[in-house]
């Protein structure tokens, strides 16, 4: 196992444009990373940097105190699942995870060993005959899983794994990778474009977007700490409500628009006074509005009732604010019907702060 | 984030650094391509060259001397060559008479393989597989299995009806239609695969028949196909040499190739007849080649049968 | 118009109004019928009129495909005249008459070499062409030569192959490099055509050891020989400038002569006399031999044929004419022989040795063949390779494998399947190979396939043998059987 350090990473295309820009990270030794960003914003592409797939335009990307840039990917003792798994066709479940070792000359015996027990591990044993055309997707997945685990790499990287996996069978591959990591004590870097992946899995998350690293923290720092509006927006199902408010001076400060308004608190105000902030985007996530008015500052929203999506212990209201869409989750038993008018509220602690022009958060509390 | 991304279904494609096989130094590598590629081109430089060369030289010095003597080059060939004009056995007459076979042959061949075709994907009995695999088998069979047979046929035709089939060009062109169809079917029915049945169920809402579905929706959806096929099928005619010899004995009237193989069968002096003569014979398949090369090659890889 | 439109809404109503269906429903269209009064399951009316698009082409295969078939089929178990049934009679003549075995061999070699060299060279070309920027224009070039006839390439090939240097491409190559190092001398004297050096001595001199000539009587300094030649042809002499023949006058210490063409028009008889006409050998290599026979002095005649070697001490000398001055150079390969063969089969029976050589003419043509059909396969391959799932071959890489594993491991048996369809395809056109052949061997050659000599029995010799061609045309379609059974397993 090893640590995995990235110094200033980037990539750049003919033409000019950085699908990587200056990335830092350092992954500690046994560490789950995920790297998350919608499509195209670059974490596949710094994936395989680290992998040796692509060249490294300017950086440094050292695995175990090593630079590797210079290192061809055998060198480099990772293993990678790939998205479309790219198991060899043509060779048994055996032999597509027996390939690296015997490539490496490994005695015959210990590859029986390793296969075996990573076939074990996996559930694979029952298949290890056929031919990856004769597996289902998951037991495809679980073959390239496998082969990666029987090089016994110092770092595990995954681009996607689970996007080509129907729904009920992502989430239990997921408890699965995340029983690997586990056992294995694995230095993993995964990429995925699921915020959900990266919440439920890693030990820290980053988040990219337009080759820029945004933020990097853990899964709980990422949802209570955002430090912009595009990490506030990106993590967290259903997505933060955003909206524009003006800056009102007259008796209590508060920030308003048509239906809304934002009764801010002595440390909010201090804030926006100490910035000169005439307006500020405010964020509150679905599952912290309430129905009803605010007891005390806070944020109030008057707004009509759309759609009601039933969910069983919960409902998602969508509702409409003055023509802005608002989504709350609200318990079950809340009657609330199609055309309703509705008061939803929101304590300071769970209203963000943002500033318009630079989407940095302005600390929530 | 777009609702594509979010259901993960856009991926993007990235143009990837691939190295995948070996690189030899580059500069080795295109020295060694360049010299093959000329390696390759010298057949055809020196028929050309030899063609324009005076008949008195053949033996003489080698065609090569052209390169620093280039005074010697004349038409002289071309111009006795076709100063004998439409001459029956000519060949000027032959190359008529090798259209005169290839044209009709290719139509046929396409028309009526873009016709089963439509039938075999589109159609609703039973038994489309069965006949399919059955043109399937038909693909490599040799057309020796048929010489001796249909010559006979022709002959019990032109006795029955006065139509005289063998030694005739309808004679070539049936047999040539006859061992086109199983590539062409083949070829146009796995294009054909890939038309949405869509189309034609709206179609036939519509109230369109089969013909009009035909005419109207397949057909033009299948036009890229059916140029492949048909210029693959031409350049095959054309160079025909076998089924010419067998069904046009004693014609006088030559395909190009029977023409030039019967130069080799005269006495040997004459080889300023037979590169004029070849060279005449190239020019209108490497000039469908170039034009239309892309079909060709979509051809070849759809068929790799024939 | 509108009758159409009001057709259709009537059609869209019952379609919304009818329940979904279930899987074990037949399908949709027949709930789907404008509104004619036609029974639901009307649809044998709509099947006949796709069949009836199948009719052409149907009747066209059965008509000249499939009946002949059958025909030759009952034509190869009956005789030559298709008169008296003669069951295997024709196939038993077919494999105990030695030429057809020799056919039979022929097609053997064109199986066993060309398909698989055409696959090799194509998967080369494919390869090599990966990554190249003009990788496009290399192919139409491979590629071009398949729009050519088979006839017109073995004219064309016929010609780079011919046995004469000046005329042969390959022979004038083969001339150029090795008269580097053989180069000709000025007298040449064609071996391989029954020719000797002994045959030029006329006067004064005998063969001597190694292709030359020296004379008959020693000399000493100071003494003149007269050595005369025949069998030299006037145009030669005229080409290498030879004068009249000239007797230099004596000189001490010196041995002198002259070397002289020994015919004259006017005296054609008489030998040993320099009459007038009669030309000097100029240019020719001598080489004085002493006593002991090594050469100690070498010199080259005049233009008139007079030589001189100056300055030598006593002693008896001999005068050689060196083997140089007639060798041959280069003569050219008979690469269309059609006898002479590359496996060595001296010792054999008759019969074993026509089995077991492999004609020169063959490898000749399977080159030819190989020039128009290398691009076929290459560009298969190329489209094969270029589909390849570019990540498996990065996971070899990951996994640790050098590129040359990457493409033993990975990509070899990745690409067998379009291998194995061009190998194929390649074996099938072989088996039935006849233009090239006709057009390229010799006819009185042992070169011919079974095409060749199906189409000799059948149209080439009078009365025709249909018995015999017959049976060929049964035995090519059994050779193609497997073939098209590999075919119907890759479809199904």
């Amino acid at each position: 196992m090893a640590r995995v350090v990235l110094k200033d990473l980037t990539k750049r295309y003919a033409g000019g444009n950085l699908a990587v820009d200056r990335l830092n990270l350092e992954v500690a030794d046994g560490e789950f990373v995920c790297l998350v960003g919608p499509s195209g914003c670059g974490k596949t592409t710094a994936l395989r940097m680290i992998a040796g797939l692509e060249d490294i335009s300017s950086g440094q990307v050292s695995i175990g105190d090593k630079v590797v840039n210079m290192l061809p990917p055998r060198d480099r003792d990772i293993a990678l699942v790939f998205q479309s798994y790219a198991l060899y066709p043509h060779m048994s479940v055996y032999d597509n995870m027996a390939f690296g070792l015997k490539l490496r000359k490994t005695p015959k015996a210990d590859i029986e060993r390793s296969v075996r027990e990573a076939a074990r591990i996996l559930d694979l044993e029952r298949f290890l005959d056929r031919k990856p055309g004769q597996l289902s997707g998951g037991q495809r997945q679980r073959v390239a899983l496998g082969r990666a685990i029987v090089r016994e790499p110092a770092v595990f990287l995954m681009d996607e794994p689970l996007s080509n996996l129907d729904a009920k069978l992502r989430v239990q591959t997921r408890a699965e990778i995340a029983r690997l990591h586990q056992r294995l004590q694995a230095t993993m870097i995964y990429v995925t474009h699921d915020q959900v992946e990266a919440m439920t899995m890693a030990d820290r998350i980053a988040v990219i977007s337009n080759g820029v690293l945004q933020q990097v923290g853990t899964p709980k720092q990422l949802y209570e700490e955002p430090c912009n509006r595009f990490v506030a927006g990106f993590i967290g199902s259903p997505s933060m409500n955003f909206v524009e408010l003006k800056v009102q001076r007259e008796g209590v400060m508060r920030l308003v628009c048509e239906g809304t308004q934002v009764v801010l608190d002595d440390a909010m105000a201090a804030q926006l006074r100490h910035l000169g902030l005439e307006a500020a985007t405010v964020g509150v996530r679905p599952e912290h509005l309430r129905v009803g008015e605010p007891e005390g500052p806070g944020l109030r929203v008057s707004a009509t009732v759309d759609v009601v999506e039933f969910l069983g212990n919960d409902a998602l209201i969508h509702a409409a604010s003055e023509g802005r869409d608002v989504v709350a989750i609200v318990g079950a038993d809340t009657r609330l019907a199609v055309g309703d008018t509705v008061i939803l509220s929101a304590a300071p602690r769970h209203v963000y702060l943002f500033e318009p022009q630079s989407e940095m958060s302005l600390g929530a509390r | 984030m777009s609702v594509a991304e979010a259901a993960g279904l856009a991926i993007p494609v990235r143009r990837r650094r691939l190295s995948i096989h070996f690189r030899p130094s580059r500069l080795v590598l295109n020295v060694v391509l360049v010299l093959v590629a000329i390696f390759w081109l010298v057949p055809t430089i020196s028929l050309t060259v030899i063609s324009f060369r005076p008949e008195g030289l053949f033996g003489i010095s080698g065609w090569w001397t052209v390169l620093t003597a280039p005074s010697q080059l004349t038409i002289q060939n071309y111009e006795t060559l076709l100063s004998t004009g439409f001459a029956t056995g000519g060949i000027l007459d032959s190359l008529v008479t090798t259209a005169a076979i290839t044209v009709p042959a290719t139509i046929l061949v396409t028309v009526l393989s873009s016709l089963a075709a439509y039938s075999l994907v589109f159609g609703r009995w039973r038994g489309r597989t069965a006949v399919f695999l059955v043109i399937v088998a038909l693909l490599v069979v040799p057309v020796q299995v048929a010489l001796i047979p249909v010559a006979q046929l022709y002959d019990a035709f032109g006795n029955l009806t006065g139509l005289k089939l063998f030694g005739s060009l309808p004679g070539v062109i049936i047999f040539h239609v006859a061992f086109g169809l199983p590539f062409g079917v083949f070829l146009m029915r796995n294009f054909y695969t890939g038309i949405p049945k869509d189309l034609l169920e709206a179609g036939r809402i519509d109230g369109a028949g089969e013909w009009t579905l035909f005419r109207r929706v397949v057909m033009p959806l299948g036009l890229p196909a059916a140029a492949s096929l048909a210029i693959f099928q031409f350049i095959w005619v054309w160079n025909d040499l076998l089924v010419g010899l067998v069904f046009l004995g004693g014609n006088p009237h030559h395909t190009l190739t029977i023409f030039l193989f019967s130069q080799t069968r005269t006495l040997a002096a004459n080889y300023w007849v037979i590169s004029t003569g070849a060279m005449i014979s190239i020019v209108v398949p490497l000039a469908i080649f170039f034009s239309f090369q892309r079909y060709f090659v979509r051809g070849v890889l759809a068929g790799a049968v024939k | 118009m509108a009758a159409q439109a009001r057709r259709r809404s009537l059609v869209l109503r019952r379609i919304v109004a009818t329940p979904a269906p279930d899987p074990g429903a037949p399908n949709l269209e027949a709930a789907v019928l404008p509104e004619t009064g036609r029974a639901p399951g009307g649809g044998w009316r709509r099947h006949l009129g796709s069949l009836a698009f199948l009719t052409p082409a149907g009747i066209w295969l059965l008509v000249i495909v499939g009946y002949p078939l059958i025909g030759t089929i009952r034509d190869s178990f009956y005789n030559n005249d298709s008169t008296k049934l003669v069951g295997l009679g024709n196939y038993k003549t077919l494999f105990s008459t030695a030429d057809i075995l020799v056919t039979f061999r022929n097609n053997v070699i064109w199986v066993i070499v060309f398909p698989f060299l055409v696959t090799f060279v194509g998967l080369l070309f494919a390869v090599l062409t990966e990554r190249v920027r003009w990788a496009t224009a290399f192919k139409t070039i491979i590629f071009m030569p398949i729009a050519f006839s088979a006839t017109a390439s073995a004219l064309v090939w016929n010609s780079i192959m011919s046995i004469d240097p000046h005329v042969g491409m390959l022979n004038a190559s083969i001339e150029t490099v090795d008269d580097w190092f053989n180069a000709p001398g000025l007298y040449p004297v064609n071996t391989s055509a029954g020719q000797t050096v002994a045959s030029l001595a006329a006067t004064g001199l005998r063969p001597g050891p190694g292709a030359t000539l020296e004379s008959t009587a020693t000399v000493a300094p100071g003494q003149t020989l007269k050595l005369g030649m025949i069998g030299i042809s006037p145009a030669t002499l005229q080409l290498v400038g030879a004068e009249k023949a000239v007797v230099p006058p004596a000189a001490s210490g010196a041995v002198s002569g002259v070397v002289w063409r020994d015919f004259s028009s006017s005296h054609p008889a008489v030998r040993g006399v320099v009459f007038a006409d009669e030309d000097g050998i100029a240019g020719l290599h001598l080489s004085l031999l002493s006593s002991n026979g090594s050469s100690v002095a070498s010199t080259v005649t005049d233009a008139d044929g007079a030589f001189r070697f100056s300055s030598l001490s006593t002693g008896s000398y001999r005068v050689e004419a060196v083997a140089n001055n007639f060798a041959s150079g280069f003569t050219g390969i008979y690469w269309l022989s059609g006898t002479q063969s590359l496996t060595p089969t001296s010792g054999l029976s008759q019969t074993a040795q026509a089995l077991l050589s492999v004609p020169l003419v063959d490898l000749s043509m399977i080159t030819a063949y190989l020039w128009i059909w290398a691009g076929f396969a290459m560009v298969i391959i190329g489209a094969g390779l270029a589909a390849l799932n570019r990540e498996v071959l990065e996971a070899a890489r990951i996994d640790g494998a050098t590129e040359w594993q990457t493409f033993r491991r990975v990509t070899m048996p990745m690409l067998a399947p379009v291998l194995i369809v061009v190998l194929v395809t390649m074996i099938i056109n072989v088996l039935k190979i006849f233009d090239i052949i006709v057009n390229m061997a010799p006819s009185v050659s042992q070169a011919n396939t079974l095409a060749v000599a199906m189409y000799d029995f059948g149209y080439a010799s009078s009365p025709s043998a249909n018995g015999l061609a017959s049976a060929i045309a049964v035995i090519l379609f059994i050779l193609v059987v497997p073939v098209i059974y590999i075919n119907l397993r890759r479809i199904r």
